[in-house]
């Protein structure tokens, strides 16, 4: 740990530590800012005075560089704070920028940022997943208004899929929504997949703590039926909604079955014109279905109801649905006791991404070269170097 | 006579090419077809197309026993600009100097169904076409034209009822009974959802409304051509020639079944559809496919057991390729024009237009269109093709390639009919996306050089010429237009026309005949965008939602140095920006060519962008929106429509005003020279013009960045 961290969690002033180690002031902001590096004695009392959680490991390899903010940029990061506070879109659109920034300097500025949020429980976050054209976009821009119309600000958050060869994508496609596009109490912000260590995906929650800082109290992500970011997405959002075509079936839903058992709520979409009928009689084939299926998030039956994005029908059903699932689980504290534990994971996935980071900085490292060539040579075993590899990390 | 032995020839063509192998002389054409260096008599032994005669079923030879060397075909240049006091002027001029049959443009607000007042039509009143608000207007147009003795073909689709209701309201006027009135009406809505874009209502109520006309025309107006359905559009948008083929034919398989659920008799109204090809500069193939065309479609129409041998007749309109003309040396432009003329008269069209070598810049100006004209006049009148009928028939080479027309234009139209029609292929996004991947698929081979365009990828010009263009100032346009409005609604009774309205409506709901009543609502001086407004009540505005290919720009484009250095350049944005460059692709105001914008966002998302893809027909301030939200580097405005001078200030103003000035804006498409200085002057960075390489482009862009 960075004695500057360990100064900050256990609250211990800079002044009150320098005295321990009987140097001045001046001297431990120089170690701290690695203008200087500390002498052997020095080093060992810090150790000793720090529960051996600063090791002389963390003052020599400054692999991340250290952006110390200063007065001024403190200042500037307010004003950005401000800013969001005030529902400008510009700024709103450049903290995600941040989130998801590849840059170590960007991640640093955005993480200071997420710390001035203060939170907000009011919102409603809710995933919606379905196969493609099964009507995502269309139910979220005519649900979306409705909800607009009864006085909520919208946002919508994407993920689209970047094309592997190039690396480049295409946003937008998946999103098209009109009505709401244009509407200045909604917000919508598609992404690409690729770019941030582990896939912009994992940025989302981030994401979504900026629209709620903003004011935004829906906050839809999209996602599609077919692939991993499903349960991503299940663990950012307070209900989960799976959107169904009018036909029997989930092989011919051409949907993956663990995700009919994440839903919170199964809609079956285009129930009009000749769709009506089979959509009906979708709904009772789900709806005898259900039973059989492991509840996660709340203790009775989900529910399974009809609707017709096209023509806006049936979504008083969903919204009565929606607020009641809310309800139930914000009187017995799930709802909360859920997104603290959202919270925690997603605590866990950064410290995955940081150690992941750790291992692709390594790789490349002159000894960790040498060990795979003893490994290929059958010199070494693929054990120790597991070993030394992890080792090393856990020095550093 | 010797026998001809096969063999003999190959041998001595092989002792020509030396170490060449005579596989390498074979030519595989965009659409998949294997064209061989020879053909001989063998190749029209079996073929899959009936040849017969001129004038007689299947009507391979042309519909007309005496085609050209009794009457020429019929010289239609398609016009219309500002107001329609200027476009009647424009009008009268062709007629004086050879011009046999007028051809309506209409403006994008017309076409959209929007009078000119509508707050989102500012930057297209009278700029791409003529507009009209009110039977008046129409009035004006057709003012010392006798419309009883004038064949008039009106290219409209969205606001087909109003606009065709107005044109006979103004017919009667000038005293012509309705059943005299002459011409064509486009009316052909499906190929708008694919590729024109000017679409008003859903699929559903929009093939209502063809069949409305449909009906009403094959009742009242014998001489009216009820439908052109239209391939002319899909090659432009980048359809290949058997996409088009394919395409239109299964269009017209749809409307044929639209007028039979109405209940009308097959031979009532199948003589009154008529066709529309666009001839591009693959000279053999564009003649195969008119004869494999009318071939195919007798065959389509005799499945439904007409008596009359005349619904089996395919009628056609031609349009020299526009889309084959380019900025760079433009007088090139007049030989290209030329050379697909010629392949349309000896395809047997039965009218013709042909375009102006300032396509690729503006609207022709009155010294483009003499030259236009005249190309037509001296194919028709110097050179004696027309006093032969069906020359090429017979061709070795032309009959098996038109074979081969059939047999790949029918696997498609399979295709189409597997999934449940048309309607339904494009509510699927099938043609759409096929022509899409035509159009980027020939981008890649032009910018490869594969392909070759003199002048713009070759044998490049060391000096810019300067063409005079016709601007217009659509500003006073639309002044004057809105003016007029207001006067029209002081003077009118505006009782009788909330009557007819409500009337609309109600006819919209119910199945009444929707012209019937617009006629009478035109008469009494309703507008086009009341009735459409009426009518849009009921059957709401139609959205597309397409999406956008991708990967096909990529596979073809040939890596070079310009590609990896594209590569260099991101990897480096990356490293400075923590993230690609990220543009946003716009279409402002009611222009609808998107084959440029789709394109751009595709090729650019195969070289590593990440592309925001507007919808169509967005505000300045709308795709300002989006821009800021979606945190771009860059907005590409794609202008086609003379939009550019009122929308792109107009995005620059919402910029700034949300203080997003930092987010540069760049222009494509038909942007005349004269306007780049205004356009960089206002803060555009980079304007991109017909012929742009897109990877120079791509690398001109991130040095901007
Ligand atoms: C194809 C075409 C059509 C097709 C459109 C199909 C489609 N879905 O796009 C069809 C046949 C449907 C059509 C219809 C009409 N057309 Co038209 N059409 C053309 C044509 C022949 C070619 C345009 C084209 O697609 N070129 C190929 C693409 C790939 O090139 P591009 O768009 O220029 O893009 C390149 C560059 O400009 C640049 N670029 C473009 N955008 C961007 C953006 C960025 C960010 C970047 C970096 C680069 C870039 O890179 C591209 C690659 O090189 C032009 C004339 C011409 N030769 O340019 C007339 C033209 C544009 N049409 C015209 C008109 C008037 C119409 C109509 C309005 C006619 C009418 N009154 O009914 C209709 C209405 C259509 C509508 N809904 O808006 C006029 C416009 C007049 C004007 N500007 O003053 C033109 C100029 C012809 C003319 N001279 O009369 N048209
Ligand atoms: N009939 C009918 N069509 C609908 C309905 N909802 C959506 N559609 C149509 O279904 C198609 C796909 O809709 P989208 O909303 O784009 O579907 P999506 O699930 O977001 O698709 P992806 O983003 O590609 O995964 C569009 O053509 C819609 O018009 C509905 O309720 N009824
Ligand atoms: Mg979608």
């Amino acid at each position: 740990m960075k004695l500057q961290d360990y100064l900050r969690f256990r609250r211990i002033k800079n002044k009150t530590f320098a005295k321990l180690l009987n140097i001045s002031p001046v001297s431990l902001s120089r170690y701290i800012s690695g203008e200087r590096f500390p002498e052997k004695e020095i080093l060992i009392k810090i150790h000793n005075l720090t529960e051996g959680l600063v090791s002389p490991n963390d003052f020599c390899l400054q692999d991340e560089k250290n952006y110390d903010f200063n007065e001024n940029q403190e200042i500037e990061l307010k004003k950005f704070h401000q800013h969001i506070l005030s529902g400008s879109r510009k700024h709103l659109g450049k903290a995600i920028t941040l989130i998801e920034s590849s840059r170590e300097k960007d991640q640093i500025i955005s993480e200071k940022l997420l710390e001035l949020f203060k939170g907000n429980d009011k919102s409603i976050r809710i995933g919606i997943t379905g196969v493609p054209g099964v009507g995502k976009s269309t139910f979220i821009e005519s649900f979306g208004m409705k909800l607009i119309r009864k006085g909520f600000k919208v946002a919508v958050l994407a993920v689209d899929p970047s094309s592997r060869f190039s690396g480049g994508s295409i946003l937008g496609d998946k999103t098209r929504m009109e009505k709401l596009s244009v509407n200045k109490n909604a917000f919508i912000r598609p992404s690409p997949s690729s770019g941030h260590l582990g896939g912009v995906a994992k940025r989302t929650s981030e994401s979504i703590l900026c629209l709620e800082e903003a004011g935004f109290n829906i906050i839809f992500v999209e996602t599609m039926g077919v692939g991993q970011a499903e349960t991503e997405v299940y663990d950012m959002v307070d209900i989960f909604l799976v959107l169904l075509l009018p036909a029997g079936g989930d092989e011919l839903q051409g949907i993956k079955k663990g995700i009919i058992e994440m839903a919170d709520l199964i809609i079956v979409n285009k129930a009009d014109g000749e769709l009506k009928k089979s959509a009906e009689i979708t709904q009772r084939e789900y709806k005898n279905a259900i039973h059989i299926i492991d509840k996660s998030r709340i203790s009775q039956d989900i529910g399974v109801v009809i609707c017709s994005s096209l023509n806006q029908c049936g979504f008083d059903n969903v919204w009565k649905y929606i607020l009641k699932f809310i309800d139930i689980r914000k009187k017995n504290n799930d709802f909360i006791n859920e997104r603290n534990s959202q919270k925690i994971n997603r605590m866990w996935g950064l410290v995955d991404l940081k150690v992941k980071g750790f291992v692709k900085n390594i790789s490349s490292r002159k000894f960790v070269e040498e060990l795979l060539k003893d490994v290929k040579k059958n010199n070494l075993s693929v054990y120790r170097a597991v070993k030394m590899i992890s080792n090393y990390i856990i020095k550093k | 006579m010797s026998k001809i032995n096969i063999k003999d020839w190959i041998n001595s063509a092989e002792k020509e090419l030396k170490e060449k192998k005579l596989e390498e002389l074979f030519w595989e054409t965009p659409e998949g077809i294997k064209v061989k260096p020879l053909y001989t008599e063998d190749d029209i032994k079996q073929l899959n197309h009936e040849i017969g005669l001129p004038g007689l079923p299947p009507y391979t030879r042309g519909p007309r026993a005496t085609m050209y060397a009794n009457r020429p075909w019929t010289i239609r240049q398609y016009a219309g600009f500002s107001t329609a006091e200027e476009s009647n002027k424009f009008y009268k001029e062709g007629l004086k100097n050879g011009v046999m049959g007028l051809s309506v443009a209409f403006d994008l607000a017309t076409h959209r169904g929007y009078d000119s007042d509508h707050q989102r039509v500012v930057a297209d009143v009278g700029n791409a076409g003529v507009a009209i608000d009110s039977v008046e207007d129409m009035n004006k147009l057709f003012d010392g034209i006798p419309l009883e003795k004038m064949s008039v073909s009106m290219t409209m689709n969205g606001a087909v009822i109003p606009v065709l209701a107005c044109f006979i309201a103004s017919g009667l006027n000038q005293g012509c009974p309705i059943e005299k009135l002459t011409g064509t009406i486009q009316n052909d809505i499906l190929k708008e959802f694919m590729v024109r874009n000017t679409f008003i209502f859903p699929p559903e109520p929009s093939m209502r409304i063809v069949a409305d006309i449909i009906e009403f025309t094959s009742k009242k107006m014998p001489k009216f051509n009820s439908i052109s359905i239209s391939g002319y559009h899909m090659q432009e948008a980048g359809a290949n020639q058997v996409q088009e083929l394919a395409y239109t034919l299964a269009d017209g398989k749809e409307y044929l079944e639209a007028a039979l659920k109405r209940g009308l008799d097959i031979d009532d109204f199948a003589p009154r559809l008529s066709f529309f090809w666009s001839i591009g500069m693959n000279f053999f193939m564009e003649i195969a496919k008119m004869r494999a065309a009318r071939f195919m479609w007798s065959e389509i129409v005799k499945k439904f057991n007409p008596k009359n041998s005349r619904s089996l007749a395919l009628r056609t309109h031609c349009q020299t390729s526009g889309v084959s003309l380019m900025e760079q040396d433009a007088y090139n432009n007049i030989v290209r024009t030329t050379v697909e003329a010629m392949a349309a008269v000896l395809g047997g069209t039965q009218s013709l237009h042909t375009n102006s070598f300032d396509e690729a810049l503006a609207l022709p100006t009155n010294f483009s269109a003499r030259i236009a004209r005249n190309t037509q006049l001296i194919l028709s009148e110097e050179t004696g093709i027309t006093n032969v009928i069906d020359p090429l028939a017979g061709s070795y080479y032309l009959e098996s390639l038109t074979s081969s027309m059939v047999v790949e234009a029918n696997k498609l139209i399979s295709e189409i009919d597997d999934v449940g029609g048309m309607v339904k292929a494009i509510e699927m996004g099938i043609p759409k996306m096929r022509i899409e991947e035509s159009s980027a698929k020939r981008q890649a081979k032009v910018d490869s050089e594969e392909q070759i365009i003199v002048g713009v990828n070759k044998y490049k010009p060391t000096e810019k010429q300067d063409i005079n263009i016709l601007s217009i100032d659509n500003d006073k346009v639309r002044k004057k237009q809105i003016s007029a409005l207001n006067e029209l609604k002081k003077s009118r009774d505006n009782k009788i026309v909330d009557k007819y309205i409500n009337k609309v409506e109600e006819v919209a709901k119910g199945n009444g005949n929707l012209l019937e009543i617009c006629i009478e609502a035109a008469k009494n001086f309703c507008t086009v965008g009341e009735m459409t407004g009426a009518m849009e009540k009921v059957f709401g505005r139609h959205t597309l939602s397409s999406k956008t290919i991708s990967g096909v720009y990529g596979k073809n484009v040939k890596s070079n140095e310009k590609i990896s250095s594209i590569n260099t350049h991101i990897q480096n944005f990356i490293d400075r920006k923590g993230r690609r460059p990220r543009m946003l692709v716009v279409k402002m105001g009611q222009d609808g060519h998107d084959r440029g914008a789709k394109l751009i966002a595709t090729a650019f998302a195969d070289l590593g962008f990440d592309i925001d893809v507007g919808p169509l027909f967005q505000t300045p301030d709308e795709a300002a929106k989006q821009a800021i939200e979606n945190d771009v580097h860059i907005i590409g405005v794609s202008t086609l429509a003379a939009g550019h001078k009122t929308l792109v200030p107009l995005l620059i103003k919402a910029l700034k005003n949300n203080d997003a000035d930092g987010i540069k804006v760049i222009c494509g498409g038909v942007i005349p020279p004269q306007d780049y200085s205004d356009l960089y002057k206002l803060g555009v960075s980079k304007v991109f013009g017909p012929g742009t390489n897109i990877p120079e482009a791509a690398i001109e862009i991130m040095d901007i960045l």
